[in-house]
């Protein structure tokens, strides 16, 4: 059996944090909306990472399946990635006037994403879904967008539920909900709203939370992608999360259908700072008619790292990549989980892979199962989907094989059949 | 009529009337002046509101206990609007009995008393808290007020009841370490607050002590920092600890 973690200097690290940071750590990295459950089985606060690695304040090695949520794709640290970082720093990051690295890496996107036209880059994945979001506005001139529930789209106001905190009424008044999957649905509310839909945004697939993720329909994206052109209404694809991972030409080209805007973050740069709109060229103008920049969203340190990320996962063939290395972990997992008597169900696509034990709907038994191999250097979450990188080797699986079943066997012995 | 920050006076009629004078049940096994109050009585109180909440406090041999519906009362207070219910929980209204003459002296002296008891440990002053038997008390009764509390927003409120839409069946185990249990029931989005120990949870939140349980019904602390110093413990179905954590952000409007 292995040692398990200790987190003395996570904790102290934590204490300190609290007094002078909200939350301590805010937002989807701290244990309240990270689902640490029970918080003393992770670590708070990281040191390094190099590859599929993360190591802790306490010198705790994790093999990472979280991936930063999603923006490690290469691996930490990629040295092509990070040179040509470097090379672009010694020339100048963020100046009055843009790179033309920015030029190049538009260049790039419309080369390689197959609904592309153009590339508006910005910083975060809410940065430009809040971009599509008012463009297909500006276009149509029509107020209504619909999601699909169990999205999430960022934070920002429009992004959010009535109940949130901070959010008001008319923060989400023009906000339609339909269920993943139900075409039917989706054409109750284009019937009742005639005219006045701006434009529907959706994942390529549902990897929403606390849910196994739902791949779509046959036939659910075509059918929906007419409905939009029918009516005249902005089809948008949060690539946020999933993009890179599928294809590279996009999610939607993966699925089989044309999307108008499409949102690309997380793995577009291998962790340098830097988002995307790209879209249609019928588009084009209205995005150039709003008044929507910030400070550094034009540095060219991202863009050059984006450029090396994007010729290397060319190169690596990444999708085909990440998805052999994610069956072969998804067919270990399950077998480890049936060797003590537990139904895992992995759900989603084998690189962005979701998991949760079956055998308990209110899910404590997958929470201990979690808890026991982070304890042991096996960095899951418990209610995210999770990633892989091109960095993973079959090495790392098996690892990751055997800390699960010790954790199976450790859930058992507590929970004997 | 919605208010301020989309509060309504119905919600918060429900809210006086199932959490904050369901609390009575509560006072009466815990305070021994309430429940010497309620004892060798054998009498109940209706409240009938017009456009609101209907409930009766039963007092039998010093326990109160609360029933919905307002039928069987000895003594019946009729309030002709949720904005008159309201008045006389804070004291601007005063009630008329349309029936139960005979106990009048029960309404006027010992429930009068049991409420404003029930108010010194609800509302307590800074000098009282200093006692640190009476801070318990005071907090258990707060917990039970919110618990309660929770079910009539998740029901009544409008931005409560988008909270209660997300939320799947089942019971969430609400508690404080070594102190009060209760537990929220949800069904088909509608939620019921019993003040025992659920079976079988679905979800789970403790407060990690009375004082940490305090400190977050008065603002003073953060449920999501608590999550992260092990303050709070959470498990089980976490969407619906995340549902109802926002109704509870919403208590404290109604309960200021």
């Amino acid at each position: 059996m292995r040692a398990l973690n200790t987190y003395t200097k996570s904790r102290e690290a934590f204490t300190r944090a609290a007094k002078v940071i909200p939350s301590g750590v805010y937002g989807h990295l701290g244990p309240a909306e990270g689902c640490f459950i029970p918080v003393e089985a992770f670590p708070l606060f990281g040191e390094r990472a190099e590859g599929t690695y993360i190591w802790d304040v306490d010198g705790n090695r994790f093999i990472d399946y979280m991936c930063a949520y999603g923006p490690n794709i290469l691996g930490y640290c990629d040295p092509d990635v990070d040179a040509a970082a470097r090379a672009q720093m010694e020339l100048g990051n963020c100046m009055t006037s843009p790179s033309t690295k920015m030029i190049d890496f538009a260049e790039l996107l419309v080369d390689t994403v197959h609904t592309a036209d153009w590339a508006f880059f910005a910083k975060n994945g809410n940065d430009v879904t809040t971009l599509a979001v008012m463009t297909a506005r500006a276009y149509t001139h029509r107020k209504k967008i619909v999601f699909f529930k169990g999205y999430y789209h960022g934070v920002s106001p429009w992004t959010q539920k009535i109940d949130y905190a901070g959010i008001i009424e008319e923060d989400v008044c023009n906000n339609l909900y339909v269920d993943w999957n139900d075409y039917e649905a989706l054409e109750g509310v284009f019937a009742e709203h005639k005219g006045e839909i701006a434009a529907v945004i959706g994942q390529p697939y549902m990897h929403g939370n606390f849910q196994d993720n739902e791949l779509p329909a046959e036939g659910f994206w075509g059918k929906v992608r007419n409905l939009c052109t029918e009516h005249d209404t902005v089809l948008i694809i949060d690539d946020v999360r999933a993009g890179f991972r599928l294809d590279l030409a996009g999610s939607d080209h993966f699925f089989g259908f044309e999307a108008d805007l499409i949102c690309f973050c997380k793995a577009l740069a291998n962790g340098y700072n830097v988002s995307a709109l790209c879209g249609k060229d019928f588009l084009k103008n209205s995005v150039s008619s709003l008044s929507f920049t910030g400070s550094y969203w034009m540095s060219a340190v991202p863009f050059a790292a984006g450029i090396a990320c994007i010729e290397k996962m060319k190169r690596l063939d990444i999708t085909a990549l990440l998805n052999e290395e994610g069956t072969k972990l998804k067919k270990g997992l399950t077998a480890a989980a049936e060797k003590f008597g537990f139904d895992l169900h992995v759900s989603g696509m084998p690189s962005l892979f979701y998991l949760r034990i079956a055998d308990d709907p209110t899910l404590m038994l997958h929470q201990e199962w979690v808890a026991e191999c982070v304890l042991r250097g096996v960095f899951f979450t418990n209610h995210h989907n999770h990633f892989i990188n091109a960095a993973l080797s079959d090495g790392d699986i098996a690892e990751t094989v055997a800390v699960a079943e010790e954790a199976f066997e450790t859930v058992r012995r507590r929970h004997p059949l | 009529m919605i208010g301020q920050h989309n509060t309504d006076e119905k919600t918060l009629a429900c809210i006086n009337l199932f959490a904050v004078l369901g609390t009575l049940e509560n006072l009466c096994s815990m305070d021994e002046e309430a429940k010497s109050l309620a004892a060798d009585k054998n009498t109940s109180i209706s409240f009938a509101v017009a456009g609101g909440p209907a409930a009766t406090l039963f007092f039998e041999d010093g326990v109160c206990r609360m029933k919905s519906g307002a039928g069987q009362g000895r003594i019946r207070l009729p309030f002709s609007s949720v904005q008159k219910f309201n008045g006389m929980i804070d004291g601007t209204v005063t009630p008329i009995p349309s029936k139960g003459f005979m106990s009048l002296p029960f309404l006027l002296k010992n429930f009068t008393r049991l409420t404003d008891i029930l108010a010194r440990y609800l509302k307590a002053s800074p000098e009282d808290l200093k006692d640190p038997v009476f801070f318990e008390k005071s907090t258990t009764l707060m917990f039970y007020t919110i618990a309660s509390a929770i079910s009539q927003i998740g029901n009544q409120d409008k931005v409560g009841q988008a909270s209660a839409s997300y939320m799947k069946d089942g019971i969430i185990k609400l508690s404080i370490k070594d102190g009060p249990t209760a537990s929220v029931c949800v069904r088909e989005h509608r939620l019921t607050t019993v003040k025992k120990i659920p079976k079988a949870p679905d979800a789970v939140m403790e407060f990690g002590s009375i004082s940490i349980a305090r400190d977050l019904f008065e603002g003073r602390v953060n449920s999501l920092a608590c999550i992260g110093t092990g303050e709070i413990r959470m498990g089980g179905m976490i969407s619906m600890l995340d549902n109802m954590n926002r109704i509870l952000d919403r208590a404290g409007l109604y309960l200021a």
